[in-house]
């Protein structure tokens, strides 16, 4: 049965890595003056020999967590997502993904959920940058028992991985099931049209699809929590079955699951493909939902969007 | 295991360079003036200081080594296989299509490298993360810095972190030989006074001739050189050292040899090498 009511993105995060820890003595926690945020206090209470505060150097931090992967330790870096993305870019390529090593980093307060602190905080362009480092699992876990679920698989993982969430209250989407990275998931069929959805947005996304339902349009919904490697069968699938797709993602427009959407249907199956997101500026400031709003990305927005690109591609057939 | 004499690891370091050399001629050019400053460091380091194995190099208890000055990769490699981690004919690949040996270091191509630097200002704290995972056990990790990389700020973020942490398992040796690129790293971005700044982020500090096989191996013996400290061995060195021609040369960061300056190094060392062998 799915729960009822809405939980903290990061306590749930912190939460999940404490209790993975439990069973496995080789996952250390990285603070960036960021652990507290990050939902990490009863750990370091639990576990002061494993968790480890740096202090404001994401750059050092991320080298730090390369050189004690080598040892052995699963290091697991969490903060605001910019900072250990953008800041320490070179980073996490060169001692993260070039060296391999088995590094979790989790930006929080992803997409534009730091909505009000403008756009030095938000994270944008994670998805995009992050993946054109070679070998980095990107995960966008949509609702709290994905990220418990996608939190043991991202530790079971061998090797980098880069986990996005974000930071208002979500709600329980999902039944509990195991999280297997690279596949996504058809949440409920359609044949008019396709949303691809990750991250936070999903539950927008949902709701979106009732509207179009009672509008009489009938919209496939794919929940895609890997971003990368991305599940491209179900893509193509998709493809064939309502072809056309519309993404949904709290990224810019270009660079992220749209993009990455856009490239395999170009290649492999031709067809329609909307990318719904933040334009490719630097966003409004406000309370997150009414930037969500500004931005259409609310339920309602989504639905409207989606609800025009489906008429424009059914009459185009 | 009896511990090599003074005179061996001369000798050793003298093979060394002329190993340098070897890499130069295949590939007809390369970062040889930062090498040959810190040659004499890295084979104390290997032959005298480090716990390491050439037959099995992911030995369990291995001190690490971090060249975080990657350009001067060829020091290592030729150390490496000095120390028999290689058969000598991989010298001959340098710079050839699909090499193990490229202009940085890439751990996975080459056995005994432990970290793929080549960014300048990473290596450090990829050493720290090293070092704090390898306290318990009380491992060592041996980092190698070129001064021209000094003002990269997030050196000093894992300065700071490893006398936060009182990391004295971890040994920087910085590399003073005092010429970058452009010009004399005094002109372009002075750091001095290092061993004050090193002290103040709560490292033990000395300071030694570093092409002194004596003065290195004496520091070697004492490490570490203060109770809970990182040690930081601030070196000055000459760059270009071994090669007359090279020496103290800005021009030689990155050197594009000629057929003659080859063969007039090789045969500067070759003497070297004759006059210290089997003494």
């Amino acid at each position: 049965m799915i729960q009822s009511g809405l939980a903290d993105p990061r306590k749930t995060f912190g939460a999940a890595v404490h209790e993975v820890a439990r069973y496995n003595p080789d996952i250390v926690v990285l603070s960036a003056d960021s652990g507290g945020s990050s939902g990490f206090k009863e750990f370091s209470l639990e576990y002061p020999e494993r968790y480890h505060e740096f202090g404001i150097m994401e750059q050092g931090v991320m080298g730090i967590a390369s050189g004690l992967a080598t040892t052995g330790k699963i290091p697991v870096f969490c903060a605001i997502a910019p900072f250990v993305t953008c800041r320490p870019y070179e980073m996490f390529r060169n001692d993260v993904g070039y060296m391999r090593q088995n590094v979790k980093v989790v930006g929080r307060n992803a997409g534009i959920s730091y909505s009000d602190l403008g756009s030095t905080h938000h994270s944008l362009e994670d998805f995009a940058i992050i993946r054109m480092i070679p070998g980095v699992v990107i995960l966008a876990p949509q609702d709290p028992q994905e990220i418990r679920s996608s939190v043991k698989a991202m530790i079971e993982h061998d090797g980098p991985v880069y986990m996005r969430i974000g930071n208002n209250p979500i709600p329980h989407l999902f039944e509990e099931q195991p999280f297997e990275i690279g596949k996504g998931m058809v949440v409920h069929e359609g044949s008019d049209v396709t949303i691809i959805t990750t991250g936070s947005v999903t539950g927008n996304a949902l709701q979106a699809r009732s509207i179009l339902k009672s509008k009489g349009v009938s919209a496939r919904l794919v929940a895609m929590p890997t971003v990368w490697p991305i599940d491209r069968e179900l893509i193509l699938d998709s493809a064939a079955k309502t072809r056309c797709i519309v993404t949904v993602e709290e990224h810019y427009v270009v660079g992220g699951l749209g993009t990455i959407v856009q490239e395999i249907c170009s290649e492999a199956s031709p067809i329609p493909v909307k990318k719904l997101g933040i334009p490719h500026i630097y966003a409004a400031s406000g309370p997150y939902d009414a930037v969500l709003a500004h931005y259409g990305l609310d339920a309602d927005g989504i639905a409207n969007d989606v609800l025009k690109f489906a008429e424009a591609n059914k009459k185009g057939r | 295991m009896k511990k090599p004499s003074i005179q061996e690891l001369k000798y050793r370091a003298a093979k060394v360079r002329r190993k340098i050399v070897r890499m130069v001629a295949a590939s007809g050019s390369g970062h040889a003036g930062g090498a040959l400053s810190c040659v004499d460091a890295l084979t104390a380091l290997y032959f005298y200081t480090m716990v390491n194995s050439a037959e099995n190099p992911k030995l369990p208890e291995r001190d690490r080594f971090v060249l975080s000055a990657g350009h001067k990769c060829m020091a290592q490699y030729a150390v490496l296989c000095e120390k028999g981690y290689f058969p000598e004919s991989v010298l001959d690949t340098y710079g050839c299509l699909g090499t193990q040996l490229p202009g940085h270091p890439d751990m996975h191509k080459l056995p005994g490298i432990e970290a793929n630097t080549g960014a300048l200002g990473h290596g450090l704290s990829i050493s720290v993360g090293m070092a704090l995972g390898l306290k318990e056990t009380g491992q060592r990790v041996f980092t190698v810095l070129g001064d021209g990389e000094l003002p990269e700020g997030s050196n000093w973020e894992a300065i700071a972190a490893a006398g936060f942490y009182g990391l004295d398992n971890l040994i920087a040796l910085v590399d003073l030989n005092g010429l970058q690129i452009s010009g004399q790293t005094k002109d372009i971005m002075d750091m001095s006074p290092l061993a004050d700044k090193f002290e103040s982020f709560g490292w033990a500090v000395g300071m030694i001739d570093g092409n002194d096989m004596e003065e290195i191996v004496s520091i070697l013996d004492r490490l570490p050189l203060g109770e809970g400290k990182p040690s930081a061995i601030l070196m000055h060195t000459i760059k270009g050292k071994g090669i007359s021609f090279g020496e103290n040369r800005v021009g030689f960061h990155f050197w594009k040899a000629t057929e003659d300056e080859l063969r007039t190094a090789a045969a500067e060392l070759d003497q070297a090498i004759a006059g210290l062998e089997g003494r």
